[in-house]
């Protein structure tokens, strides 16, 4: 029996050494990405050397390391992915397949995920916790708003990023993505204002990768919309895994393949659980405050 | 001649993100609350549809034809065609609808944004044949600084838009113009590269 067992203890001995020295080889590839340096300056002017005292809702502020982190994150990782394209003939015939290549290129969005978990923490230095600008959510659940606000884009945006350029051809697909992003968050967002308690405009809204809880008039009127921040979580987190799973499925045969669809299918179905409860959970109405 | 060069051109690129360029400012059409915001995006996707223009797959062999890069050039801006009609009619979309937006100043707005695409694709084309990904990123985050940086929205307005201060509008893509102009007749007219672009390679 053991004579049998060793070669495959052996073989997957083998297999980690070799993950963990592609991990190694993409981290040192991203950390130095012009765009991902780029993203990670922008993030720490706009909250460390850039702290603004006359902020009356976080709004104003919280979507910036969201764009950098995540969305310039996600062009990173796109071109990191796509940059072995055209040595695919000799790199295919490599016994790594491609979906440990996948799984080596998504473990690197740990570095802008821990950024955003620093931006975090910075972010409550300089923007203490404040019903007035953080909205009528308890404590717990205005650090949460955080959380999706900042450190899950960062995460997210870069593992987007690693499944188009797996999935999608077109070199410009990362920055047509970043914008769509970019309007749908701004376009989802249009029917909450108008209709604060309706569950369909909270349904919109929550319906994007990020979202906003909150929306001052002018500076005078703080209003709390509808909608469940630790369930947007689980949503978010639920993208995330989605995105993991679509990057990994490219070159993926038999087997794997079948598991990965099977957890797809699995993931999905918690992804939309977590979007119901997000949009029926919280307030019931929005609250308004002066 | 003419044709054969139109057909070998990056169509996909530039009427796919000119496609999701309408469907954005569409949305901003339908949606007159968020025009201000989805209309500069799809000015945006305009100008990155604009930087695909001059990708040219074969151009180890191209270059060296006897056709000389400025025809080649005047040939492929024909290309611009699809994203300054589907601005335009985005533009005609947003009149019909009623929308309160400078009409004028916001044509120039969509011309500039498509030129300024052009010519960053005109100057990385003296380096590679295919410079539609460089070239779109770059404008890309060009045009977005003014979304992302507080101080930059401040001084410089890239979309006609009341109640903003510093440069207006007009004045920014009137200027974007005449320099862009400037560096495609540069960038075709066959010079030596400068010292600095050679040490880029």
């Amino acid at each position: 029996m053991n004579a049998t067992l060793a070669p495959t203890r052996a073989q997957s001995s083998a297999g980690r050494t070799t993950f963990a020295a592609l991990v190694v080889h993409e981290l040192r590839r991203f950390v130095v990405n012009p765009v991902f340096l780029f993203a990670v300056a922008f993030t720490a002017w706009t909250t460390w050397g850039n702290p603004s005292t006359s902020v009356t809702d976080i709004d104003e502020v919280n979507w910036y390391p969201a764009i950098s982190l995540g969305g310039f994150g996600m062009m990173a990782t796109f071109w990191l992915t796509r940059s072995m394209r055209h040595s695919e003939p000799v790199v295919g015939v490599t016994p790594t397949g491609l979906p440990v290549r996948s799984a080596a290129l998504c473990t690197v969005a740990v570095v802008p995920f821990l950024c955003g978990v620093l931006t975090l923490l910075a972010f409550l230095h300089y923007h203490p916790l404040d019903a007035r600008v953080y909205g009528a959510f308890s404590p717990p659940a205005q650090v949460a708003v955080l959380v999706g606000q900042i450190v899950l884009p960062s995460l997210g945006g870069p593992l987007l990023g690693v499944a188009l350029g797996r999935w999608v051809r077109f070199p410009g697909a990362a920055f047509v993505a970043l914008l769509f992003l970019f309007g749908w968050g701004n376009l989802s967002t249009v029917p909450s204002l108008t209709h604060p308690d309706s569950t369909a405009a909270t349904a919109l809204r929550l319906f994007a990768p990020f979202t906003h809880f909150t929306f001052t008039n002018n500076g005078t009127e703080m209003t709390t919309w509808p909608g469940s921040p630790w369930f947007f979580i689980g949503w978010q987190l639920a993208l995330c895994a989605i995105a993991v799973l679509v990057a990994l499925l490219r070159g993926a045969h038999s087997r794997p393949r079948t598991r990965i669809v099977r957890t797809l299918q699995i993931v999905l179905v918690v992804a939309a659980i977590m979007f119901v409860l997000a949009v029926g959970g919280g307030f019931t109405h929005a609250i308004h405050a002066r | 001649m003419i044709r054969s060069m139109l057909r070998a051109g990056a169509w996909p690129a530039v009427t796919g993100v000119s496609g999701a360029a309408v469907v954005l400012g569409g949305c901003g059409v339908a949606f007159p609350a968020a025009t201000t915001a989805l209309f500069p995006i799809a000015f945006t996707l305009l100008a990155a549809a604009a930087a695909f223009a001059l990708d040219e797959p074969a151009s180890l062999v191209v270059d060296v034809t006897p056709t000389g890069p400025a025809r080649r050039t005047g040939i492929r801006a024909l290309a611009l065609l699809a994203p300054l009609a589907a601005g335009a009619v985005l533009i005609l979309a947003g009149t019909m609808r009623g929308l309160a937006l400078p009409w004028a100043a916001t044509g120039l707005a969509l011309a500039g944004n498509v030129v300024l695409g052009f010519a960053v694709a005109c100057v990385v084309r003296t380096h590679t044949g295919e410079p539609g990904a460089a070239a779109s990123a770059t404008v890309v985050l060009i045009l977005m600084a003014p979304t992302l940086l507080p101080a930059v929205a401040r001084r410089v307005s890239t979309f006609p838009t009341s109640g903003r201060d510093g440069l207006s509008s007009n004045t920014v893509w009137w200027t974007v113009l005449a320099v862009s102009v400037a560096a495609v007749a540069v960038s075709v007219s066959g010079r030596p590269r400068l010292r600095w672009m050679s040490g880029l390679r």
